[in-house]
């Protein structure tokens, strides 16, 4: 059978450096959910780190230069360019934006790559090929054990929405697509304060008492809304309130104990993944008690 | 104060203007950045109060401090701010040239994870977070820091003892190159 008649839709996949390593469940979880919805995904070649927030501090000709050398690498595969990690996410697109309205900056770029920036490709993140591409309505036709009785607590970070010229996913202050994609798994999103504020992001390495005290808030907010879980879609925003919970726990003299899930996790699991196929082994605070007790797995 | 061109040290307000594309005069000092940002706590001087000193020509003052390392990019100033100051990217801008200046910052652990962090490509091409986390330990002197971590991690499939280099380094190399080749020609800032 050929890949066009196989799957419905195809996309380029750029995994980011963290869907290889700490976010190894986001890349399994992903990977079996397009394959659940029937949705093509094949990996970019050769890809590399796109810079991240190290790169843009610092040097943001070095920044914009990675992240186009990876689009032109994108080119070389079939269909828009599918991106999990929100900084990956954001750094891809805030290039595009940047170059397409800068031909001094283009240019330079250029130099640096020695050939043509490629930046017509939509860079999409996997929120909207769920809510959008495959679309909310077939989505709820594709639930086959709706997440009945979940009060999901959708956590944003930052850079899925901000600054909003730049991802153009939803409005920056008050977006719905996690939401929207819950109430068609099944589940109940709850409504809570702490949605889109920083979770320390990479402070996580230099000064990790930041997240200790920022993601200290978010987790905190979560319980207090009656949440059972947490939902994400940033690799970054997962580590620091999944690896580092305990952490937070100790330093706070607090419990919390919730576990936090990747969007596809959720969703694959909703449209009949086994759970043995989403990495749930390879997350610090196991969310399968829980699921069990509310018969889900 | 009287303010003139000589006492707003224009040009390096100029400088960070170009490199940040945005205008650093153009702040009417409202506040809105400071109120909504989630690191003004840590930081000696909040977002409002760097582009006040900027406006000021007290730069120095900026760059010496801790601010401008402690900002963590989430784009809530750059989002809310009613004159459309990009301070987000005032603040690249500013640890761009701290950073070129050899870093006169006291701050040194987040200078310290950002070249390790930008070494790992130039190495790897990808992430290597073991050795980015080892070598963090090893440079900045705490040996024991996330020490239970690591197996925690290994053990789950989280981290790698072993990373393959990507075979396109030459290439990831040569951006590095002629970065560096255009800027030593004064063709890029």
């Amino acid at each position: 059978m050929t890949s066009a008649k196989k799957h419905i839709r195809h996309y380029a996949y750029y995994p980011g450096c963290s869907l290889h390593a700490s976010g190894r469940e986001y890349d399994i979880s992903t990977r079996a959910l397009f394959k659940a919805l029937r949705l093509g995904l094949q990996e970019v070649p050769d890809w590399f780190c796109c810079g991240a927030t190290p790169a843009h501090n610092v040097d943001e000709l070095l920044s914009h230069s990675l992240c186009a050398k990876n689009l032109t690498l994108a080119d070389e595969v079939e269909g828009d360019l599918a991106v999990a990690c929100a900084a990956c996410f954001s750094r891809l697109k805030t290039t595009q934006h940047h170059l397409k309205r800068d031909d001094a900056k283009r240019k330079q770029v250029e130099t640096a790559i020695d050939g043509p920036a490629s930046l017509d490709k939509p860079v999409k993140h996997i929120l909207e090929i769920l809510a959008r591409d495959f679309g909310l309505a077939k989505l709820e036709e594709s639930v086959k054990k709706p997440l009945l009785g979940l009060k999901v607590a959708s956590y944003y970070g930052c850079l899925l929405t901000r600054p909003p010229e730049v991802p153009d996913l939803d409005d920056c202050e008050d977006p719905s697509i996690m939401e929207d994609i819950l109430r068609a798994l099944g589940a109940e999103p709850v409504k809570w304060s702490h949605r889109m504020e920083c979770c320390g992001a990479n402070f996580t390495l230099s000064r990790p008492g930041v997240v200790l005290h920022l993601s200290n808030a978010i987790l905190k907010s979560a319980q207090a809304a009656g949440a059972d879980c947490i939902m994400v879609a940033c690799p970054l925003c997962h580590g620091n309130l999944d690896i580092r919970q305990q952490n937070i726990e100790s330093k706070n003299q607090t419990d919390y104990d919730t576990p936090i899930f990747y969007i596809t996790q959720l969703a694959a699991l909703a449209v009949g993944v086994a759970a043995d196929k989403l990495g749930f082994e390879s997350v610090i605070v196991d969310p399968r008690p829980m699921l069990k007790e509310k018969q889900l797995i | 104060m009287h303010l003139s061109n000589e006492t707003m040290n224009v040009g390096f307000v100029k400088k960070v203007e170009a490199l940040s594309g945005t205008s650093v005069r153009r702040c009417f000092q409202c506040g809105k950045c400071s109120a909504g940002c989630p690191m003004s706590g840590f930081m000696e001087h909040p977002p409002n109060r760097v582009v006040r000193l900027l406006q000021l020509g007290q730069w120095e003052r900026v760059l010496a401090g801790r601010s401008i390392w402690y900002c963590a990019s989430c784009e809530t100033c750059t989002t809310r701010c009613p004159n459309k100051v990009n301070l987000a990217s005032i603040m690249d801008a500013l640890r761009k040239l701290s950073w070129d200046a050899d870093g006169p910052s006291k701050e040194s652990y987040v200078q310290l994870a950002n070249r390790l962090f930008i070494e790992n490509i130039r190495t790897y091409g990808r992430q290597y977070e073991l050795r980015l986390g080892a070598a963090f330990n090893m440079k900045s002197g705490q040996f024991l820091k996330d020490l239970m971590l690591g197996p925690k991690l290994l053990s789950r499939g989280k981290m790698k003892l072993f990373h393959s280099k990507n075979k396109n380094l030459p290439e990831i190399e040569a951006i590095f190159n002629r970065i560096e080749e255009m800027r030593k020609k004064g063709e890029a800032l």
